[in-house]
This record gives C-alpha cells, structure tokens and sequence, in this order.
C-alpha cells in the first residue's frame, strides 16, 4: 500500500468544512510569506463564488505586487498600466454594464502614479468596485516610501523615516473619495485577525451586491502588511499594523448608502 | 607618504550613475521607484542631502521630471532616472525641457518592453523610442555606458553637454550594465572637468534695453541663462515662442528659435563624439558596439584573433548625435559591419544604414537573453 492510497483511508470518512474556491486556482502564490494579498485574493474570490457570478466578473490587475493577479483568480483578468486600473475598468464597465468589474490595486498604483484615474473614476460614479491594498509601502521594487508611508516610518527612500515638512502626511484618499457625490459606498478595512478577515468579506459582498443592482462606485481600502518591506515578521507586521496603521487608517464604513 | 596606486571598490552601474551625478554638481533629483533604475533613486535620496541637496519622491515619473525641470530653472543641477515605462510618462517634459532649453539629465536604464514588459529582463529596445521622442525630431544626446565607470564618467559628460547646450540629455543604460556590480578601480576614471551653464548678465538686446529670455545672435548659438526668481524677469514657456520666450505662432522669430533648438546641437555634434576603438590593421570587419553587447563585443574579439582572425571593434559611448566622423574614420578597408543588439529590429543598425552605405551592415539581434560572443563570431567575414 503506498502513501497516498493510505491517505485516502483516513481522509474518506472526513467532512469538507472548508476549501478552496473554485474560483481561485491553485497556482502557488508568488507573495512573500504573511503578505495580506493572499488572503484578500480568496476573500474576493469566495464572494464571486458565493454569488455565482464567476462567469460575468472582470478584473483588473494593477502594476505592483498584485500584477499577477491573474494567476491566481480563476476569472477574465486584465493587467493595466502602472496606476491606469480604474481607468481601464472604466472601459469594460461602459461598454459591459452587465458585467461586474473590479480592480484591485495598491496604494502606490492608485494614490500616487494612479491618483488622477481614482478621483476621476470614482467622481463620474463608475458602477465598478475599486479594492485598494493598502501597505504604506512599494513592496515589488524594493520597499520605497509611498503616498500612504506613515510618519516617521523608514523605508528605502525614507532612512530617517517618512519626513512629513519634506514629503507631506500620507494620504487619506479613501476618505478624500467619500466626499465626491460618485462614490456610493466607502469603507476601509483590514485582513490582520480572523475577526477582521470576516468583516473585509462582508464589505467585499456588499460591494458586489451594490454593483450586481446598478448602483455607484463601491470602494473598499483593505489595510494590510507588507514583512518584507517593512522588515519584520509576519507575526510582527500584524502587530505593528494594528499599532500603527490603524490609528491613522481606522476601520469601518465612511460612506454608507444614503438610499439604504 | 607612498601615492594611492589604486583604490578598488565593488560597484554597480546604477551607483556609478549616482556618483557621477554628484560629482557633476547635480544638486536635485527626484525619482519613481521602478525596475531596474531604483538603484541610483535610493542612493540618491541617500547621498543627495548631506551634500547640500534636495532629492525627492515623486507621486510618478511625470512629476518627478517636471520637479527636475522646475529646479533647473532656477539653475540648479538636476537628474532623474527611469526605465521604459517611466520614460513614456516623461516625454512630455523631454519636450518641455528641449523647448524652454533647460537643462536636464536622465538616466534610463533599459529593461524589456514594450509597455510593462520584463522588469528584471534586460533590452535595448528603447533606443529609438528615447531619441525619436519630440515632435519635430530634434535630437536629443544619448550617452550609452557599458561599464560601471563609463557610468560616471558618461553621466559626468551628459551633465557638461546638458548645462553648455542648455538641452536634456540622457544616460542610457541597460538592466545589465545598470544593476551588475563588479570591481572598478576608481584610479582609472579620467579626469572630468565640471562646467556648468553660462549665466547672464543684465543685457540689451536694443529694445529699449529689455531683456531677451533667449536671446541669441547666431542660431548655433547657445543663450546664456536667466533663472527664473533672479534679478532679470525671465518668460519661460512651452509654446513656440520668441527670442523673449513670448508664445508666437509662427513669426520668423519664432521660426528662428525652433531651428535654432536643432542647430545648436549640430553645431557640437562633432565634439560630442565619444568612441571607445580597437582597430586591427587587415580586419575586413568592424564590431559596432554599444552598452551591454560591448561586453560581450570585447570577448568575441579576443577570442578572434586568438584563433589569428583579424577584427576591429569600435564601442560607442556618444550613441546621439551619431558620431559619424570617428565611425567613418574606423572603415578603412572595413567591408562588413557588425552591430549586435538586444533589440529584435536592430535599431541603431537602422540609423547607420542611412549614414554608411558603402559597406555590408549586418545585425546580431536577440530578444530576452544576452547575446553570446559566439553569435557574434558566427557573422565576421
């Protein structure tokens, strides 16, 4: 008897509680160890399943970390230029109002080299869902300082830590984009304790849901970690999330539906 | 005391640039992270305040080049450094730059496109796309390294020829020649004389003692600098425009200024020719080199006239304006070159072909690897 027929005999009587989507490959993933895209990726792709809409979802990937999206999420995928996410889901939305089209970008893609395409997506009302990763760092190129670095925090471009009299506070654009009448629905949430995980997944839903009725830009910023480029465990880089990036990005919804 | 005979460090490209960048007296940089040119970004942001500069994160290229612009204008020397995709957003400001002749340095290191393409790959596929960028096809000069200390000094060079003709130049890499680090022994780097723009002083230009912005007597001429916030109202615009830099249309003032943009570059074309040569009397064939593939050039010849083959090799450093007087003078009984290139179409093969036609212009061209030596052997006559 060889091993895997053993193994057989043990998992045959077994119950599947949990597993992965059939939405979701099962490529391995290219990401760091403890790097929140992985669990955002499922999030995401459990909810497409959920809904039973994997045949009409459209994604579009970012240039960052997240670039091979596609691997990973088992639905038609498009990488845009580096910052252009929005702009391109702009296009396959107007042109496929049935589809549900999201694009999934970090914060140095859509709140710097992409911040004209954010605000002007997001103020038109495109009935998109925009997730914006958010790890205050550039972790593909090396762990540069972004828009969204915390003061003080050191990076590669930032030594001494994020100096806000040179380089400015980091930037709040889920909050700047709540105010644009467009936007339908904002919320910021994080992927750092299981608690925390259930919540993203519900915002993911509604998001979904909102779109899959006709209604505006749904946005949903996902603050997460980054070991590698802030060079702690992943252990660590939870914790510090929760200590550092919250207080300046607290959870919880900032716009909710006014017609709700 | 005994003299330093030499001072060997290990190096890379990327940080030669940066070096040479400050010993050029650059002054301001700001920078975009993106593969494979996020090596001088960081060590510019390192070194670049502690020596009584400014370096700066940019939201993207578009701005970190207009930043770059704006410190020009006020005199300072200023650089930033991309890849391909990076360079796409820039070419506005290039043409800003050209136009309002303010000096301006970029160092493009090369890596596969087209559009996102191979970040870690390496290609030499933006030669074109880098001088073909104006409308209008001006020239823009293009250095290209192919050594960690090419890289200073062609980034120190760049600088001269950038502040004296009041244009952007480009230092243009490749991933390879930018991100390899190697020994270099610093004692071997030429001396490099700084020069930087000639400023102006409070000048008539016969209209009722106003001040020409860009004034000029001949159109080879280059004029001397008026920063913006200084003593002299300077009028700085992107449009065409007069000698005042008043936006015109097309005035024969206005027409002066913009072939005078080109003829300035013309007339030092001659100057700005740099090759590196190693001819051997009897080769019937000419290697023509430039960035990565002169390394591999370099071998190919060695392992040639080990085998009592006869070949001269020639390696551009000066890849625009063409150097077409130092080429021409290394094709004594030169019946064949030989021009490899990581590029598929051959793209500076195609910019000599209209310049030499007397001889056979053969390609070495290959995509997503290095080309081997003996590819390149397999084509000598």
């Amino acid at each position: 008897m060889n091993a895997t027929a053993e193994l057989d005999i043990q998992f045959k009587d077994l119950d599947v509680v949990y597993e992965r989507p059939d939405t979701l490959t099962d490529a391995r993933l290219h990401y760091c160890p403890g790097c929140g895209h992985g669990v955002v990726h499922r999030l995401l792709m459990e909810v497409v399943e959920e809904l039973n809409i994997k045949d009409r979802t459209i994604g579009v990937a970012p240039v960052g970390c997240s670039v091979f999206a596609y691997n990973y999420l088992d639905i038609d995928m498009q990488e845009a230029a580096h910052g252009r996410a929005s702009a391109a889901a702009t296009g396959i939305k107007r042109v496929f109002p049935d589809k549900i089209v999201f694009s999934y970008q970090g914060d140095g893609d859509l709140a710097a080299i992409g911040t004209a395409e954010t605000i002007h997506t997001a103020n038109r009302g495109e009935k998109i869902l925009v997730v914006f990763i958010n790890n205050a760092i550039y972790g593909m190129t090396g762990g540069q300082m972004a828009p969204t670095t915390l003061d003080n925090m050191k990076t590669s471009t930032s030594p001494f830590g994020r100096n806000p009299d040179h380089v400015g506070h980091p930037l709040k654009i889920t909050e700047l984009l709540a105010m644009l009448p467009g936007t339908y629905y904002v919320t910021r949430v994080a992927v750092n304790s299981p608690r925390n995980v259930r919540i993203a997944k519900k915002a993911l839903l509604k998001s979904f849901e909102y779109q899959m009725q006709g209604k505006g830009l749904c946005f949903v910023e996902v603050v997460s970690n980054c070991p590698s480029g802030w060079k702690m465990t992943p252990v660590e880089s939870n914790k510090w999330l929760e200590e550092n990036m919250l207080p300046m990005f607290p959870l919880g919804d900032i716009k909710v539906p006014s017609d709700e | 005391m005994e003299a330093v005979q030499s001072m060997v460090r290990i190096r890379s490209g990327n940080q030669m640039v940066a070096e040479g960048a400050l010993r050029a007296g650059c002054k301001f940089f700001a920078g975009y992270p993106i593969t494979p040119a996020s090596g001088i970004y960081k060590l510019m942001i390192d070194m670049l305040p502690g020596r009584g500069g400014v370096a700066l994160s940019a939201p993207d290229e578009i701005s970190a080049l207009a930043y770059c612009v704006g410190a020009s204008l006020r005199g300072q020397k200023a650089m930033t450094a991309t890849s391909g995709p990076g360079w796409a957003l820039m070419i506005e400001t290039v043409q800003y730059a050209l136009m309002t002749e303010t000096p301006v340095v970029i160092a493009m290191v090369q890596r596969l496109g087209p559009s996102t393409g191979g970040a870690t790959q390496n290609a030499q596929g933006d030669v074109l796309l880098v001088e073909h960028c104006t409308s209008g096809g001006y020239t823009i000069p293009v250095f290209t390294p192919s050594t960690p200390i090419e890289c200073y000094e062609l980034t120190h060079i760049a600088f001269t020829w950038s502040e004296l003709l009041r244009t952007p130049v480009v230092v243009m890499l490749d991933k390879e020649v930018g991100m390899t680090s190697e020994d270099i022994d610093y004692m071997t780097i030429h001396d490099l004389t700084t020069l930087s723009r000639q400023r102006s002083i409070q000048r008539d230009n016969g209209k009722n003692g106003a001040m020409d912005t860009y004034y000029f007597e001949n159109p080879e001429d280059v004029p001397s600098f008026v920063p913006v916030g200084g003593q002299i109202k300077a009028t700085v615009t992107g449009s065409a425009h007069n000698k005042a830099g008043k936006l015109q249309k097309n005035s024969p003032e206005t027409l002066e200024v913009l072939y005078h943009l080109q003829k300035k570059i013309d007339a030092h074309a001659n100057q700005m020719e740099l090759v590196k040569r190693d001819l051997q009397d009897g080769a019937r064939t000419l290697i023509l080199s430039y960035g990565i593939t002169a390394r591999t050039a370099r071998e190919a010849v060695r392992r040639i006239r080990n085998n009592n083959g006869k070949v001269s090799w020639l390696n551009v450093l000066s890849l625009f304006p063409v150097p077409a007087n130092k080429i021409r003078a290394s094709l004594h009984n030169i019946e064949r070159i030989i021009i490899p290139e990581e590029n598929f179409g051959g793209q500076y093969r195609s910019v000599l072909c209209n310049v030499f036609d007397k001889q056979e212009i053969v390609g070495v061209n290959k995509l997503g690897a290095m080309i081997t030596p003996d590819e390149i052997i397999a084509k000598v006559v």
